[in-house]
């Protein structure tokens, strides 16, 4: 009897327990298929013209995976209109999944890679070099032939940078002046203008902007960020240093290949105490030590005076801002002249494949439609003519929905980008010519891997945030608090750090100048 | 003298509670006064207490520019709710029952494989695997509470109400012919009513308020939950505004309005803040009578 009973309440907990689980089975089979179906509604007469297009490529399936929220407008195209065209070039069906950006390098993005997805997405070359060294991308080398107009229209320099022993890992997309990033002051050029004043050449200039407005407009703050020692950089050293990262500068006046341990310098300090002054005069708001993303939101509600500039902010800005100051205007201002600018490559970022993925080559083929031409270009970042957007006889763009598509920073691409009628000509032509004399950084396409020195680097990034980035940014003084931070610094292993890294930025300069 | 002892003491932990509650409410309070004051004042002088320059102006943003996407969202939260409690329950409710059903001699092995996962977990990866792989749950609104049907520590506090049901009842039903069914059905779970209301309560919450199953398996916006909705917002606004976002080619997306993020939490907490002064009473009850046997 109680044998039976026994079995019996095994039984009930089995069936409930399989029950559950069985369930899933079906319904997901099922709801699987209702998504697809959704999705081919439109194909049957896709399909019929592309075999004849493509009657040598498999049909196949490609999952790009994007960051950030996907519009409204996004999701109806990606079933119809980019779905229709992708095919029809290319025989694929492509299926465009939207992850928040928490998961960028890093994440589900792992995890995706780590559990075997048929997948691709955009990396920048750190995230490249650890997953690289993991196995999670593939080497997509063989297939570069597949980019015959993307390789066209995206400079060989960012090729480059996405090449690990001579492999290609990734495959860059955009190619827009960026030479200079963060390194121009972006003034409020409205608000410079209200005060009587013409442009800002100078720190001392600057200052006294800051000075002016602060005087008319006590609510606004001067500086939106906390980072400033690419715009002083005139102000501090002779030097023209390029960052590699937190830690490491380069000498870009110099021809050799000897890295800066940028805390440990003279310039350093030199950039603290302006900082420090920047803090005392308020130019810097008490609360960006402890609100960073406030600052942000500050620069777009047109609550600040300068920001860093680069190339493309005065018209990605002024989008933004004009929503609550309708007449502001934005200026790109260098704090002092003579030295080149310095570009790590025109690139905007770079796919990869997942080292899982069926057939590689059908989604180099994909990256080379976004970069094919005009055409594709328009469809990809502005949608359907006279549906979304609509050109004047100058080929000037006014929008009519305001959802953003494949985000148009990843596309952007000088030979094809669109201006809308708000920028005027003499800034387009300014924006084309802003590369012109730049220099391509010497350590651009040089990838740190930073395994032998896994332990120090995740110290480092303690004490940076800790210590370094408070003195770095004015809020702790340089003469009382740097002492201690170099201590860290040093228990943290910087000496080790900088020999390793400045080791295998040796031995690839070397083969570079070979 | 001891009745005014106590009373001197009852006074002293109302006020503790009191204060206590008050700070916790601050927040709140913030987020609603945030979400009913113009953007420009907000910017401007900052949060507080009473709305700065009263206006519902963010909400008609809200409903007027995302309303079919938070509309949706909420009504997945509640399907995923209701759905995901039921089965819960009904899974939760069958294991206690058969670990504490007397007699049954493979009981303690089942409590140990159960007890085992609240040791020793097989980690994100393996559970990612399991569940796309395996079980395909992948964009499908299974996906949204399948994973979360059974939580262990909520079965044995089940388990430990069962077996608080006098053993006399059971046995005069096997008497009479009853088996395990119609015992678990008609007696258990009738008896069982304030446990269930308990654990019913807690699987409810935690369905309402988990992005995490929508963040991992989910990527069709059809499917997304009101708090997956939020954690997607606030998660870009942050990694965009960190600084990270140089790397990518220095992206530029206006976050939403500072309003705008409260008025999300506010349409958010609504619903729990509203049935929560109800049922809290079972939430007490259900601990107490589920850890005190007999």
């Amino acid at each position: 009897m109680n044998k039976k009973k026994g079995w019996i309440s095994l039984l009930l907990s089995a069936v409930f327990l399989l029950s559950a689980c069985s369930q899933g089975n079906n319904e997901s089979a099922n709801s699987g298929n209702v998504g697809s179906t959704g999705g081919e509604e439109t194909t049957p007469s896709s399909t019929a013209d592309s075999t004849k297009d493509n009657a040598t490529l498999a049909p196949a399936k490609l999952k790009i995976v994007l960051y950030g929220d996907e519009s409204n407008r996004m999701k109806e195209l990606a079933k119809t209109e980019f779905y229709d065209v992708v095919k029809k070039e290319i025989n694929a069906e492509v299926e465009f999944q939207f992850l928040p950006w928490t998961e960028y390098g890093g994440g589900k993005t792992d995890l995706m890679l780590s559990t075997g997805e048929d997948f691709a997405t955009y990396t920048d070359t750190n995230y490249m070099v650890k997953s690289v060294a993991k196995g999670l991308y593939a080497d997509l080398t063989p297939y570069v032939a597949a980019l015959p107009d993307l390789s066209k229209n995206v400079d060989e320099a960012s090729f480059t940078a996405f090449q690990l022993s001579g492999k290609q890992y990734a495959i860059p997309v955009g190619n827009k002046p960026n030479s200079a990033e963060f390194y121009s002051v972006l003034v409020r050029q409205d608000l410079l203008e209200e005060v009587g004043m013409t442009q800002v050449t100078s720190l001392a200039e600057l200052e006294a902007f800051y000075d002016k407005v602060h005087a008319v407009h006590p609510e606004l703050v001067g500086y939106a960020g906390t980072d400033a020692r690419r715009m002083l950089l005139y102000d501090y050293t002779d030097q023209n240093l390029y960052w590699q990262n937190d830690f490491i500068a380069l000498d870009e006046s110099v021809q050799d290949d000897k890295i800066i341990s940028w805390f440990e310098t003279e310039e350093f300090k030199a950039y603290s105490n302006l900082m420090r002054g920047w803090y005392d005069k308020g130019i810097i708001p008490k609360y960006a030590a402890t609100n960073v993303p406030q600052l942000q939101s500050d620069w777009n509600s047109g609550k600040a005076m300068i920001w860093a500039g680069t190339a493309a902010r005065p018209f990605e800005g002024a989008a933004t801002i004009s929503q609550a100051v309708p007449d502001a205007k934005l200026v790109n201002y260098f704090l002092g002249t003579g030295r080149p600018k310095i570009s790590r490559g025109t690139y905007s970022t770079a796919f990869f494949v997942s080292a899982a993925a069926k057939d590689p080559e059908r989604y180099l083929m994909f990256f080379n439609l976004l970069q094919k031409n005009q055409e594709l270009y328009d469809l990809f970042a502005y949608g359907i003519e006279g549906t979304d957007y609509t050109l004047d006889a100058n080929g000037r763009l006014t929008k009519i929905t305001t959802d953003s598509l494949i985000p148009d920073w990843l596309l952007m691409n000088k030979n094809f980008i669109r201006f809308d009628n708000t920028v005027p000509d003499d800034f387009i032509a300014d924006y084309k010519a802003w590369d012109d004399g730049a220099i391509i950084s010497k350590g651009a396409g040089f990838n740190f891997d930073n395994t032998p020195v896994k332990n120090e680097e995740t110290k480092l990034n303690g004490v940076l945030t800790e210590y370094l980035a408070p003195i770095g940014s004015g809020f702790s003084d340089y003469e009382t608090a740097f002492p201690k931070a170099l201590e860290r610094l040093k228990a943290a292993g910087i000496d080790k750090y900088i020999a390793e890294y400045q080791k295998q930025f040796s031995e690839w300069y070397a083969k570079q100048s070979k | 003298m001891p009745a005014t002892e106590n009373k001197g003491l009852l006074v002293f932990f109302y006020i503790c509670i009191a204060v206590f509650s008050v700070i916790c409410l601050v927040p709140f309070v913030l987020a609603v006064s945030g979400s009913l004051s113009t953007e420009s004042r907000i910017a401007a002088e900052g949060y507080s207490f009473w709305p700065r320059g009263f206006s519902l102006e963010t909400y008609q943003f809200l409903f007027g520019s995302k309303a079919e996407q938070i509309i949706r969202a909420y009504s997945m939260s509640l399907v995923v709710t209701v759905l995901g409690t039921l089965t819960a329950v009904l899974v939760t409710t069958a294991y206690a029952y058969v670990i504490s059903v007397k007699g049954f001699r493979l009981k303690n092995v089942f409590a140990f494989f159960a007890y085992f996962t609240m040791l020793f977990s097989g980690g994100t990866l393996p559970w990612y695997l399991l569940s796309t792989k395996y079980y395909h749950l992948g964009d499908t609104l299974l996906g949204l509470f399948i994973p979360y049907v059974l939580s262990v520590f909520l079965m044995f506090l089940m388990a430990n109400y069962f077996r608080s049901i006098p053993h006399e009842i059971v046995e005069s039903a096997q008497i009479d012919g009853a088996g395990h069914l119609r015992i678990f059905f008609s007696i258990m779970i009738p008896l069982g009513r304030v446990g269930l209301v308990t654990i019913s309560l807690f699987y409810a919450l935690q369905f309402w308020n988990d992005f995490y199953l929508p963040l991992m398996l989910v990527t069709d916006q059809e499917l997304y939950t009101i708090q997956y909705l939020m954690y997607n917002m606030m998660a870009n606004i942050q990694f965009l505004a960190s600084g990270n976002a140089a790397h990518v080619g220095g992206a530029i997306i206006a976050p939403p309005l500072e309003t705008a993020k409260m008025a999300m939490t506010c349409l958010t907490v609504l619903p729990i803040a509203i049935l929560y002064p109800f049922l809290q009473s079972f939430f007490v009850k259900g601990i107490i009578v589920g850890s005190v046997k007999g």
